[in-house]
Formats: C-alpha cells, sequence, structure tokens
C-alpha cells in the first residue's frame, strides 16, 4: 500500500496483474436492480436502479440537511467482461459488476462524500447522513422533481455489449492469436486480452437535474514473445474505443497484430541511445503522451487553484511558438476518452489549453468552476461511485503545424525519434515529467539510422512546451488504450499529435565505458 | 460479521455447485475507508464509507472462469452465478486449471498475526481532526509553504473464503496512514513538492504526526533548487524508500506466469547464482503485524516464509499452482506478501561516505522495467554525492541499465529498512550506474 498521491498515465498493466484480471461474460445481462414497486416509466434510469423520483429527492434532501454549495447522487452500474488467450486456447474469462450510488455535499471547496452498493433507501439515507456530516447548518431547498436530461450520442453505439455473446467475441480473439503467430516463426508466445464494459449512469443534482448517460468501452491487445538464438523480446499493442462490436473490422484488428510483432522483433537489433541532453522527435499519435504529462495535468484547476502546479500564474501568457495549439475535448465521437457528460452531470466539450502558443483554460470541475467564477469545462469525473470527482482530461491532442515530418528529421543532426510507449508520470509543482519510450530510432546527420529501446524521457514542462520548434502537418489521435491515475482514481483517456520536435530533452541511455 | 460473512462466501459456492459448477472458491470481501483530508488549516474532505462484494473463481467441465459482483442481494446473486457459470461452458477447456488441491491448504500457521486494532474502529472524528492538526501545523512552519494537505487514511479490510474441496478461512485486518504532501515556492514559477505518510497496523505503532509532518517539509525543503546532474556513469547510493520500489520492479518477473511465457530473467537461473552475493530476499507473510500478511494466500495456499534470493542465488520463485502446472514448477505462493530485503552493518551516512561521489536516489518519476530482459529505465530526484556526503539536490535525470546486472553489482546494502511499505528494504549502493543528465 502505498499512500503518496501521484499521477501516472499507463498504457498496459503491467506485470502478472493480468493473472487475475482477463475474463468474460456475455449477453443477456443480469435483470436491474427492482427493489420497489416500480414507478411509472417515466426514465430507464429510474427503473435500472430501481429507485423512483421521490426516493430521489428524499436522499438528496438528507444530504444537503446541513447545508449546501452543491450536491448530488450518481448512480452508477457497470458491468465488465473480460476474455484471456494464452499458449493458443481462450481459457480464461472475468467478468465484474459494480454497483452503487456515491452522495456527495460541497461546501465552498469542501467536501462530504459517501457511497453504498446497497440501493436501499434506509442505507442511501445513512450514507447521506455521513455525508453531510462536513457542513454545519445553512439552509438549501432540495428539488422535489427532477428535470430528466439525456446526454448526447457520441458513442455510436447500436448493439449494446450486454447483447453481444462470448460466442461472438471469440473468433476475434482466436483471429488475434493466429496471425501473430503466423507472422514470423520467431513467434514463440502470444496473449490476448479482450475486455467490454457497458456502464450505465444516472446523476441528480442539487440544482433539479437528472442527467444519464449510456457509456461503452471496449479494448483488445496483444502481447508478443519472440526468441532468435539466445535473446526474448517482448512487445506489445492495443486498440480501445467507445464503440460496439461492429467496430472490430479484421483489417483494423490484423493492423494491431503486424504493429506488435514489428515492434516485438525491431527489438532484437534495437540499441540504448547514448545517454544525455538531446533533441527529440515525437512521431504523430501516440506522443499526445507529452502533452499529457507536460501540461494537461498541471492545467487542471484542482492544482491550479491550490497554487500547486507551475502553470498556477500563468494564463494568458505565452508558454509555446504560435504554431502550437493544445485542446482538450470530450466530444470526438468513439474515441476512448469520449463523454457526453461528465460525472457532476455538467456537458462536455472543447477546452483549448493552449491557443497559438497562449495559456487559456484550465481544465474545470464545479469546485474550482465557481471559485474561478467560470462555467465548468465539464472536466469532473471519477473512476466509479465510490470516487468523489475531480478535474480530469479526456482527449487530449495538439494540432497539425505548418512543418512536414520529412522537414523535422532532416533537421535534426544527432537525437532521437519516440515512436511507442508505456507509461508516463508527472510533479505537477515542479513541472519535471517523464515517459518511458519502448520503440524509438536513432537519427544521425538528419537520416533514421537504427532502431533503440527502453529508454526513459525526463523534461519539464514548461521548458519543453517552450523548446516545441517544430509542428508538423500529420496530427492524428492514437487508439491505445491509455488509463490515467490520479490520486488513486483511473479513468480512460485518449491523445493525440502531430510529428514535433522537442530542442533538447534528457534522454536515458548508456555511457561510452 | 465475521460468522455472517463465511456462511455467505460457503452460500456462493453452494449455488455455483447448484448451477453445475465442478468447483468453486468463494470469497466475500468487506471493507471500511475513512479519509479526512485537510488543506492550509482548514478540513478540505471527508469520506466514509463501507463496500462489500463477493469474488467467485467456477471451474466448470474443464473450464475456468472468475467474477465479482457488488450487487449481493441473493435472488440476483444466484442469477449472476448461473449466468456465470452457463458462459464458463463457452469457453475452451484448459487441463491445467483445477481447483488448489487440498494438500496445499494444510498446515496453516496458528500464529497470531494481530492485523486487528480495535482502536481503529473506534477512532472519532476528534481524533482525525486532532492529527491533521498536528500534521498541518508541523508542515507550515516554514515561509516558503504554497499549500500543504494532510490525510490520515484508515479503516478495515475483511474477508472469509470458502471453497467446494474444503476451504474455510478468514482474514481480518485494520490500517491506519497519515501524512502530507506539501508545496513550496521555488525558483520562477516553480514548485518543489514532496510528501511523507507513514501506516500501520496498529495505531500505537505511528510516529507521533508532529514528526510525520515535519518529515514531509524536511522532504520538501530538500528539493528546493534542485538541477540536472551530470551525464555519466557514477555510484548510485537508493535510500530505503526508493529502494522498496526498485526491489518491487525486479520481483516483478519472479513468477511462474513470466517465466512460462517466457517473459522472465528469473526463469533460467533457479538454483544458480544470479546477483550479488550481499542480495538476500525472503517473502515472509508471517510477520505479526506485518502490512501484508497473512495465514494464506489468493488460493488458499498456507502461507510460509519463502527464501526467494540467498547470497545471491536465486531459490524460489512466486508459483500458482496453475502456472505451476504449466511450467512444471511446484507450487510457492502466487503473489507476494511482506518482503524482507536482507540487512548490512552501515548506516545511510556510511554507505555515502563509501561512495565518495555519485548520486543519492531519494525518489523515482516514471520509467519502467522490461521484465524479459530486464532493462530498465527510471526518471529519479535525489541529490549529488559530493566528499561521502549529501551535496546539492538533482532532479530531471534518468537511470539506465539492467536489473539483473545492477543487482550483480549490488556492493552495499544498509541497515535503515524502510518500516511503511511491503517490501522492508534498506538503502542500497551499486557502483558503475549510468546516469543521463544535463
Amino acid at each position: 500500500m502505498e499512500m503518496k498521491r501521484r499521477i501516472f498515465l499507463g498504457g498496459m498493466a503491467a506485470s502478472g496483474a493480468v493473472l487475475s484480471m482477463p475474463a468474460f461474460l456475455a449477453g443477456c445481462g443480469i435483470q436491474p436492480a427492482k427493489t420497489t414497486a416500480a414507478p411509472a416509466p417515466e426514465n430507464p434510469f429510474l427503473q435500472w436502479f430501481g429507485v423512483d423520483q421521490p426516493t430521489v429527492a428524499r436522499v438528496l434532501a438528507e444530504l444537503t440537511a446541513k447545508g449546501a454549495d452543491g450536491a448530488e447522487l450518481y448512480f452508477q452500474h457497470q458491468r465488465g467482461n473480460y476474455l484471456g488467450l494464452e499458449d493458443g486456447i481462450v481459457s480464461r474469462a472475468y467478468s465484474e459488476i459494480l454497483q452503487g450510488v456515491g452522495l456527495r455535499v460541497v461546501v465552498g471547496d469542501q467536501t462530504g462524500y459517501a457511497f453504498t452498493e446497497d440501493l436501499t433507501l434506509p442505507s442511501m439515507l445513512a450514507a447521506a447522513r455521513t455525508a453531510a456530516a462536513i457542513a454545519n447548518g445553512g439552509q438549501v431547498v432540495p428539488p422535489q422533481a427532477f428535470n430528466p436530461r439525456q446526454s448526447g450520442n457520441l458513442y455510436t453505439t447500436t448493439v449494446p455489449w450486454e447483447d453481444v455473446g462470448v460466442e461472438q467475441k471469440l473468433p476475434i480473439v482466436q483471429r488475434v492469436d493466429r496471425r501473430a503467430r503466423a507472422a514470423d516463426p520467431a513467434v514463440q508466445k502470444v496473449s490476448v486480452y479482450w475486455a467490454d464494459v457497458d456502464e450505465r449512469v444516472m446523476i441528480a443534482t442539487l440544482d433539479g437535474r437528472l442527467v444519464t448517460d449510456h457509456r461503452p468501452m471496449t479494448r483488445l491487445s496483444v502481447q508478443v514473445t519472440a526468441k532468435r538464438g539466445d535473446a526474448t523480446q517482448s512487445g506489445f499493442s492495443n486498440i480501445a474505443a467507445r464503440a460496439d462490436f461492429g467496430w472490430y473490422t479484421d483489417e483494423r484488428v490484423d493492423r494491431m497484430v503486424q504493429e506488435a510483432v514489428d515492434r516485438t522483433l525491431v527489438l532484437f537489433e534495437a540499441v540504448r541511445p547514448p545517454a544525455g541532453e538531446m533533441p527529440v522527435i515525437l512521431a504523430a499519435g501516440a506522443s499526445g503522451i507529452l502533452l499529457h504529462e507536460a501540461i494537461g495535468h498541471g492545467m487542471e484547476a484542482d492544482f491550479n487553484r491550490k497554487g500547486t502546479s507551475i502553470y498556477s500564474d500563468k494564463l494568458g501568457k505565452k508558454v509555446a511558438e504560435p504554431f502550437v495549439t493544445v485542446v482538450d475535448q470530450a466530444t470526438i465521437p468513439g474515441e476512448r476518452g469520449a463523454l457526453n457528460c461528465d460525472d457532476e452531470g455538467n456537458a462536455c466539450g472543447r477546452t483549448v489549453l493552449v491557443e497559438n502558443g497562449i495559456l487559456r483554460s484550465y481544465l474545470h470541475d464545479s469546485i474550482s468552476a465557481r471559485q474561478y467564477r467560470v462555467t465548468s469545462t465539464g472536466s469532473g469525473r471519477r473512476e466509479s461511485y465510490r470516487f468523489a470527482p475531480m478535474p480530469r482530461m479526456t482527449c487530449t491532442f495538439m494540432e497539425a503545424g505548418p512543418h512536414t515530418k520529412d522537414e523535422i528529421v532532416a533537421a535534426v543532426d544527432r537525437g532521437i525519434i519516440a515512436e511507442t510507449y508505456t507509461n508516463g508520470q508527472v510533479q505537477i509543482g515542479a513541472g519535471d515529467y517523464t515517459f518511458y519510450v519502448k520503440n524509438g530510432w536513432l537519427v544521425e546527420g538528419g537520416k533514421i539510422t537504427a532502431p533503440i529501446r527502453d529508454v526513459n524521457i525526463i523534461g519539464n514542462g514548461p521548458e519543453s512546451l517552450a523548446r516545441i520548434t517544430m509542428v508538423a502537418d500529420d496530427a492524428r489521435l492514437d487508439t491505445g488504450g491509455w488509463t490515467c491515475g490520479k490520486n488513486g482514481q483511473r479513468v480512460p483517456v485518449s491523445q493525440g499529435i502531430p510529428t514535433v520536435l522537442v530542442s533538447r530533452m534528457t534522454v536515458g541511455g548508456e555511457n561510452a565505458a | 460479521m465475521q460468522p455472517d460473512a463465511a456462511a455467505r462466501a460457503a452460500d456462493a459456492v453452494q449455488m455455483a455447485l447448484e448451477s453445475g459448477a465442478a468447483d468453486a472458491f468463494a470469497v466475500e470481501n468487506e471493507s471500511r475507508d475513512v479519509e479526512f483530508s485537510y488543506r492550509d488549516g482548514a478540513l478540505e474532505k471527508v469520506k466514509d464509507a463501507i463496500s462489500r462484494n463477493i469474488a467467485l473463481e467456477l471451474y466448470v467441465a474443464g473450464r475456468y472462469s472468475a467474477h465479482t459482483t457488488t450487487d449481493l442481494a441473493p435472488d440476483r446473486l444466484r442469477a449472476f452465478i448461473r449466468e456465470a457459470v452457463a458462459l464458463t461452458r463457452a469457453l475452451e477447456p484448459d487441463e491445467y486449471r483445477k481447483i488448489t488441491p487440498r494438500e496445499l491448504f494444510a498446515g496453516r500457521s496458528q500464529t497470531d498475526l494481530d492485523l486487528l486494532d480495535p482502536a481503529v474502529a473506534a477512532l472519532d472524528r476528534g481524533q482525525r481532526l486532532a492529527w491533521c492538526g498536528a500534521l498541518d501545523g508541523a508542515a507550515r512552519t516554514d515561509a516558503r509553504v504554497i499549500s500543504a494537505t494532510a490525510g490520515i487514511y484508515d479503516g478495515s479490510v475483511a474477508s472469509s473464503a470458502a471453497s467446494s474441496n474444503g476451504f474455510s478461512g478468514s482474514l481480518h485486518s485494520t490500517y491506519c496512514w497519515l501524512g502530507s504532501d506539501i508545496t513550496l515556492k521555488d525558483r520562477g514559477d516553480r514548485r518543489a513538492e514532496d510528501s511523507f505518510y507513514a501506516g500501520c497496523t496498529h495505531i500505537e505503532d505511528l510516529p507521533p504526526a508532529q514528526g510525520i509532518g515535519e518529515t514531509a517539509l524536511r522532504r520538501a525543503i530538500a528539493r528546493l533548487d534542485a538541477d540536472k546532474g551530470p551525464t555519466g556513469r557514477m555510484t548510485m547510493v537508493v535510500d530505503a524508500r526508493a529502494a522498496s520500489s526498485l526491489v518491487g520492479r525486479l520481483l516483478a518477473s519472479a513468477n511462474a506466469y513470466a517465466v512460462q511465457q517466457g517473459r522472465s530473467f528469473w526463469g533460467t537461473r533457479i538454483g544458480q547464482r544470479a546477483f550479488s552475493e550481499k542480495l538476500e530476499i525472503v517473502d515472509d507473510p508471517l510477520i505479526p503485524r506485518g502490512l501484508a500478511s497473512r495465514l494464506y494466500d489468493a488460493e488458499g495456499i498456507a502461507a510460509k516464509v519463502l527464501p526467494i534470493v540467498t547470497g545471491g542465488v536465486i531459490e524460489n520463485l512466486y508459483v500458482d499452482t496453475y502456472y505451476g502446472r504449466k511450467a512444471d514448477m511446484a507450487p510457492t505462493t502466487g503473489s507476494p506478501s511482506n518482503v524482507r530485503v536482507g540487512t548490512g552493518t552501515q548506516s545511510l551516512a556510511e554507505l555515502l561516505e563509501e561512495a565518495g561521489e555519485g548520486v543519492y536516489v531519494t525518489s523515482w518519476l516514471g520509467g519502467n522495467a522490461d521484465g524479459t530482459t530486464g532493462d530498465f529505465s527510471l526518471g529519479l530526484r535525489g541529490h549529488l554525492i559530493e566528499n561521502g556526503a549529501i551535496g546539492r539536490p538533482v532532479g530531471e535525470m534518468n537511470v539506465t541499465g539492467n536489473l539483473r546486472t545492477l543487482f550483480t553489482r549490488l556492493e552495499a546494502v544498509g541497515n535503515d529498512p524502510y518500516p511503511y511499505a511491503t517490501i522492508l528494504a534498506p538503502s542500497l549502493l551499486f557502483p558503475g550506474v549510468d546516469f543521463s543528465g544535463a
């Protein structure tokens, strides 16, 4: 148990955690909770959770009995199904149901929080009283009725995951295994993991909104181990989206497999670069990890209202060249980071963090928005009903710039290209951040000369932003299954970037003896 | 509470058998978690909740699956299990997947692990606030403090397990963690920051809250005006807290799963000298009041002390029953409990003196390691070692190499095992390590 608050981004669950993870389950979902006589069919989400409007109002009244500036009930039902293939067989499955309600009351910047997995009235009232203890005195008038709001539809789901049987998923998992083994005789072991998640949230707010969202998520990953002579190397690839079964076209799946095989086999020839400071070219796509670590976290308003971020005093100031624009946008259909509404029930949108080199806006939840007297950017997210929301990223990317990839490579005399990543981390105050490069290339005399592997890159956020000297026209989003961890809460995110040159960063590597 | 939980675990096993499972292993988990967070002189957040779930492993017609649910109403739990059993049949059979053999349940230690402190359940708001005040008071004695957050995390974890082949057991433990995160004004827009948390199963074993806050402040002050150190090959001294996580990376592929999947540099070296003779690692689940102590593991295997590395020789790996069968290795235990790393006689100051010049690492930032090859590259924060003592603070540096080679070079170990982690490691000294900085 490590209590230190930390911030990290992970591309893939590392190590033996997979032992207990992969699993499955399929269609014909468990029936929803139906505890009391069902109310009029006013809202299928109310029915799903077995509550009616008077019950929700009663609990919200208890929650705010000692006063509140804000409060909400966050009902969530999440069902995840996982399959694992190892040694040629799909011989393990895992399924998980998470159901509960999180109750939060906010007074100023003080938060009282409780949750319960027992959705009966007495249990919810008890949890409400626990959370309400943060407040003392003060009067609010809680709503007696709620205004139902369906959030948008970014997820383009025609068939919900609960209606997809395991027999439909097996052939995809088996295809990944078959294709990977056939790709090269050096391939010794192939592991494939499948995940699909069906999530329903219903948020009842103190200002009388009842916001609902039905969120799908799926992820497919493959790990390849290859052997040549005495050397063994392993690599991986994964794809993820808020999409349905139809997203898995043969072409998409095969491309992922080929990526994993290519990334593994190139490691046999790969070297460690020389250690020290040098120019770093960030390949388009997954290199958006730079934005996530170097600026994204530092722009989350909770760190700024506390004054703990290195960006706390920089709004409106120049932080990068005029061709640098960085955006966090939840409204890109189907992306892993996409959201119709945030976990406080606020609408999601597009927040420009850096516009033509100028720092523009933080990412706000309702607490920071009240403090800064701005509208929430819809960035209040949480891992589940077990946690209070806080400002988080969704899909973070840089817009295209004026240069080309070829121009950028030609401009580097001695440096590296960073291409695939496993994880990153940042220190909010000092601004130092890192990301781990699994695959990349050495650049010498403006030409790509050799593959490299396994180096950590470390930099300082504001310094690195200022050192982005070229941005190419090839912006793209990465489809990898990134998960962001902050203060113990994990949420899905996505990221993207065009090819970019950072003129100087510290690259882990080897020193001449 | 415990008898009920045991009955519910047994009921879940029974439901699985009635639905057609050949075998089942069920665990009911219940936890209470309380969090008080106090920022800059005022209470910021209070969280208090009880969480319950049932986790179930199913063995159905030579097939295997695992399931977890928080929806425990009996009728819906029954439907969940029925469906889970039906779906297990859709998988491919796996000859290696069998419920834990009964003989591995046998020989459970009778030791009283003393993991339950009634004083934790009795904690009240007044005591937690008093701790917050003491932590906060100690942290904010320096004018450069921009923000200080004190945190109290306490609660209990209880689980009861039952299996269709006769396993039953229960564990109940408490925990209490106190600490502070501190941010200081540094040069320019920079903030220096660090944190320190201490945690124990018993409140009486905790150091005073004020001392914890003072340690956090001292660590944060040590980060002021940090700069990059030089690039080069130097001696590295890792402090006990950072050593705990470095040993964790070393152990990440010390298991039958990684070996059987061809993704471990440990696998082919059992019985061989693979590391420095200074390296001793023992998995010890039976430490009274230990943060990861247990009488049985996740599969029900009776817990015992397991030497992993003795005098640099690999003695045992973590082997669960499934990958043990697949890799033809005798099962030990599937996952680490408390890990004791052998200590020496030298203090940290003596290690620094022995190093003379080099880099003293106090924490890591990001980075990763490849369990297949052992290659690693980690971000770090710490100090230069100058004339055998702690010198100027450094950050924004990487250390890069291979874990196996690194631990082959381990030259000295300290006498100061870090108590607030499940890996109890002392300070470590390694010569000839590659650093990248300015």
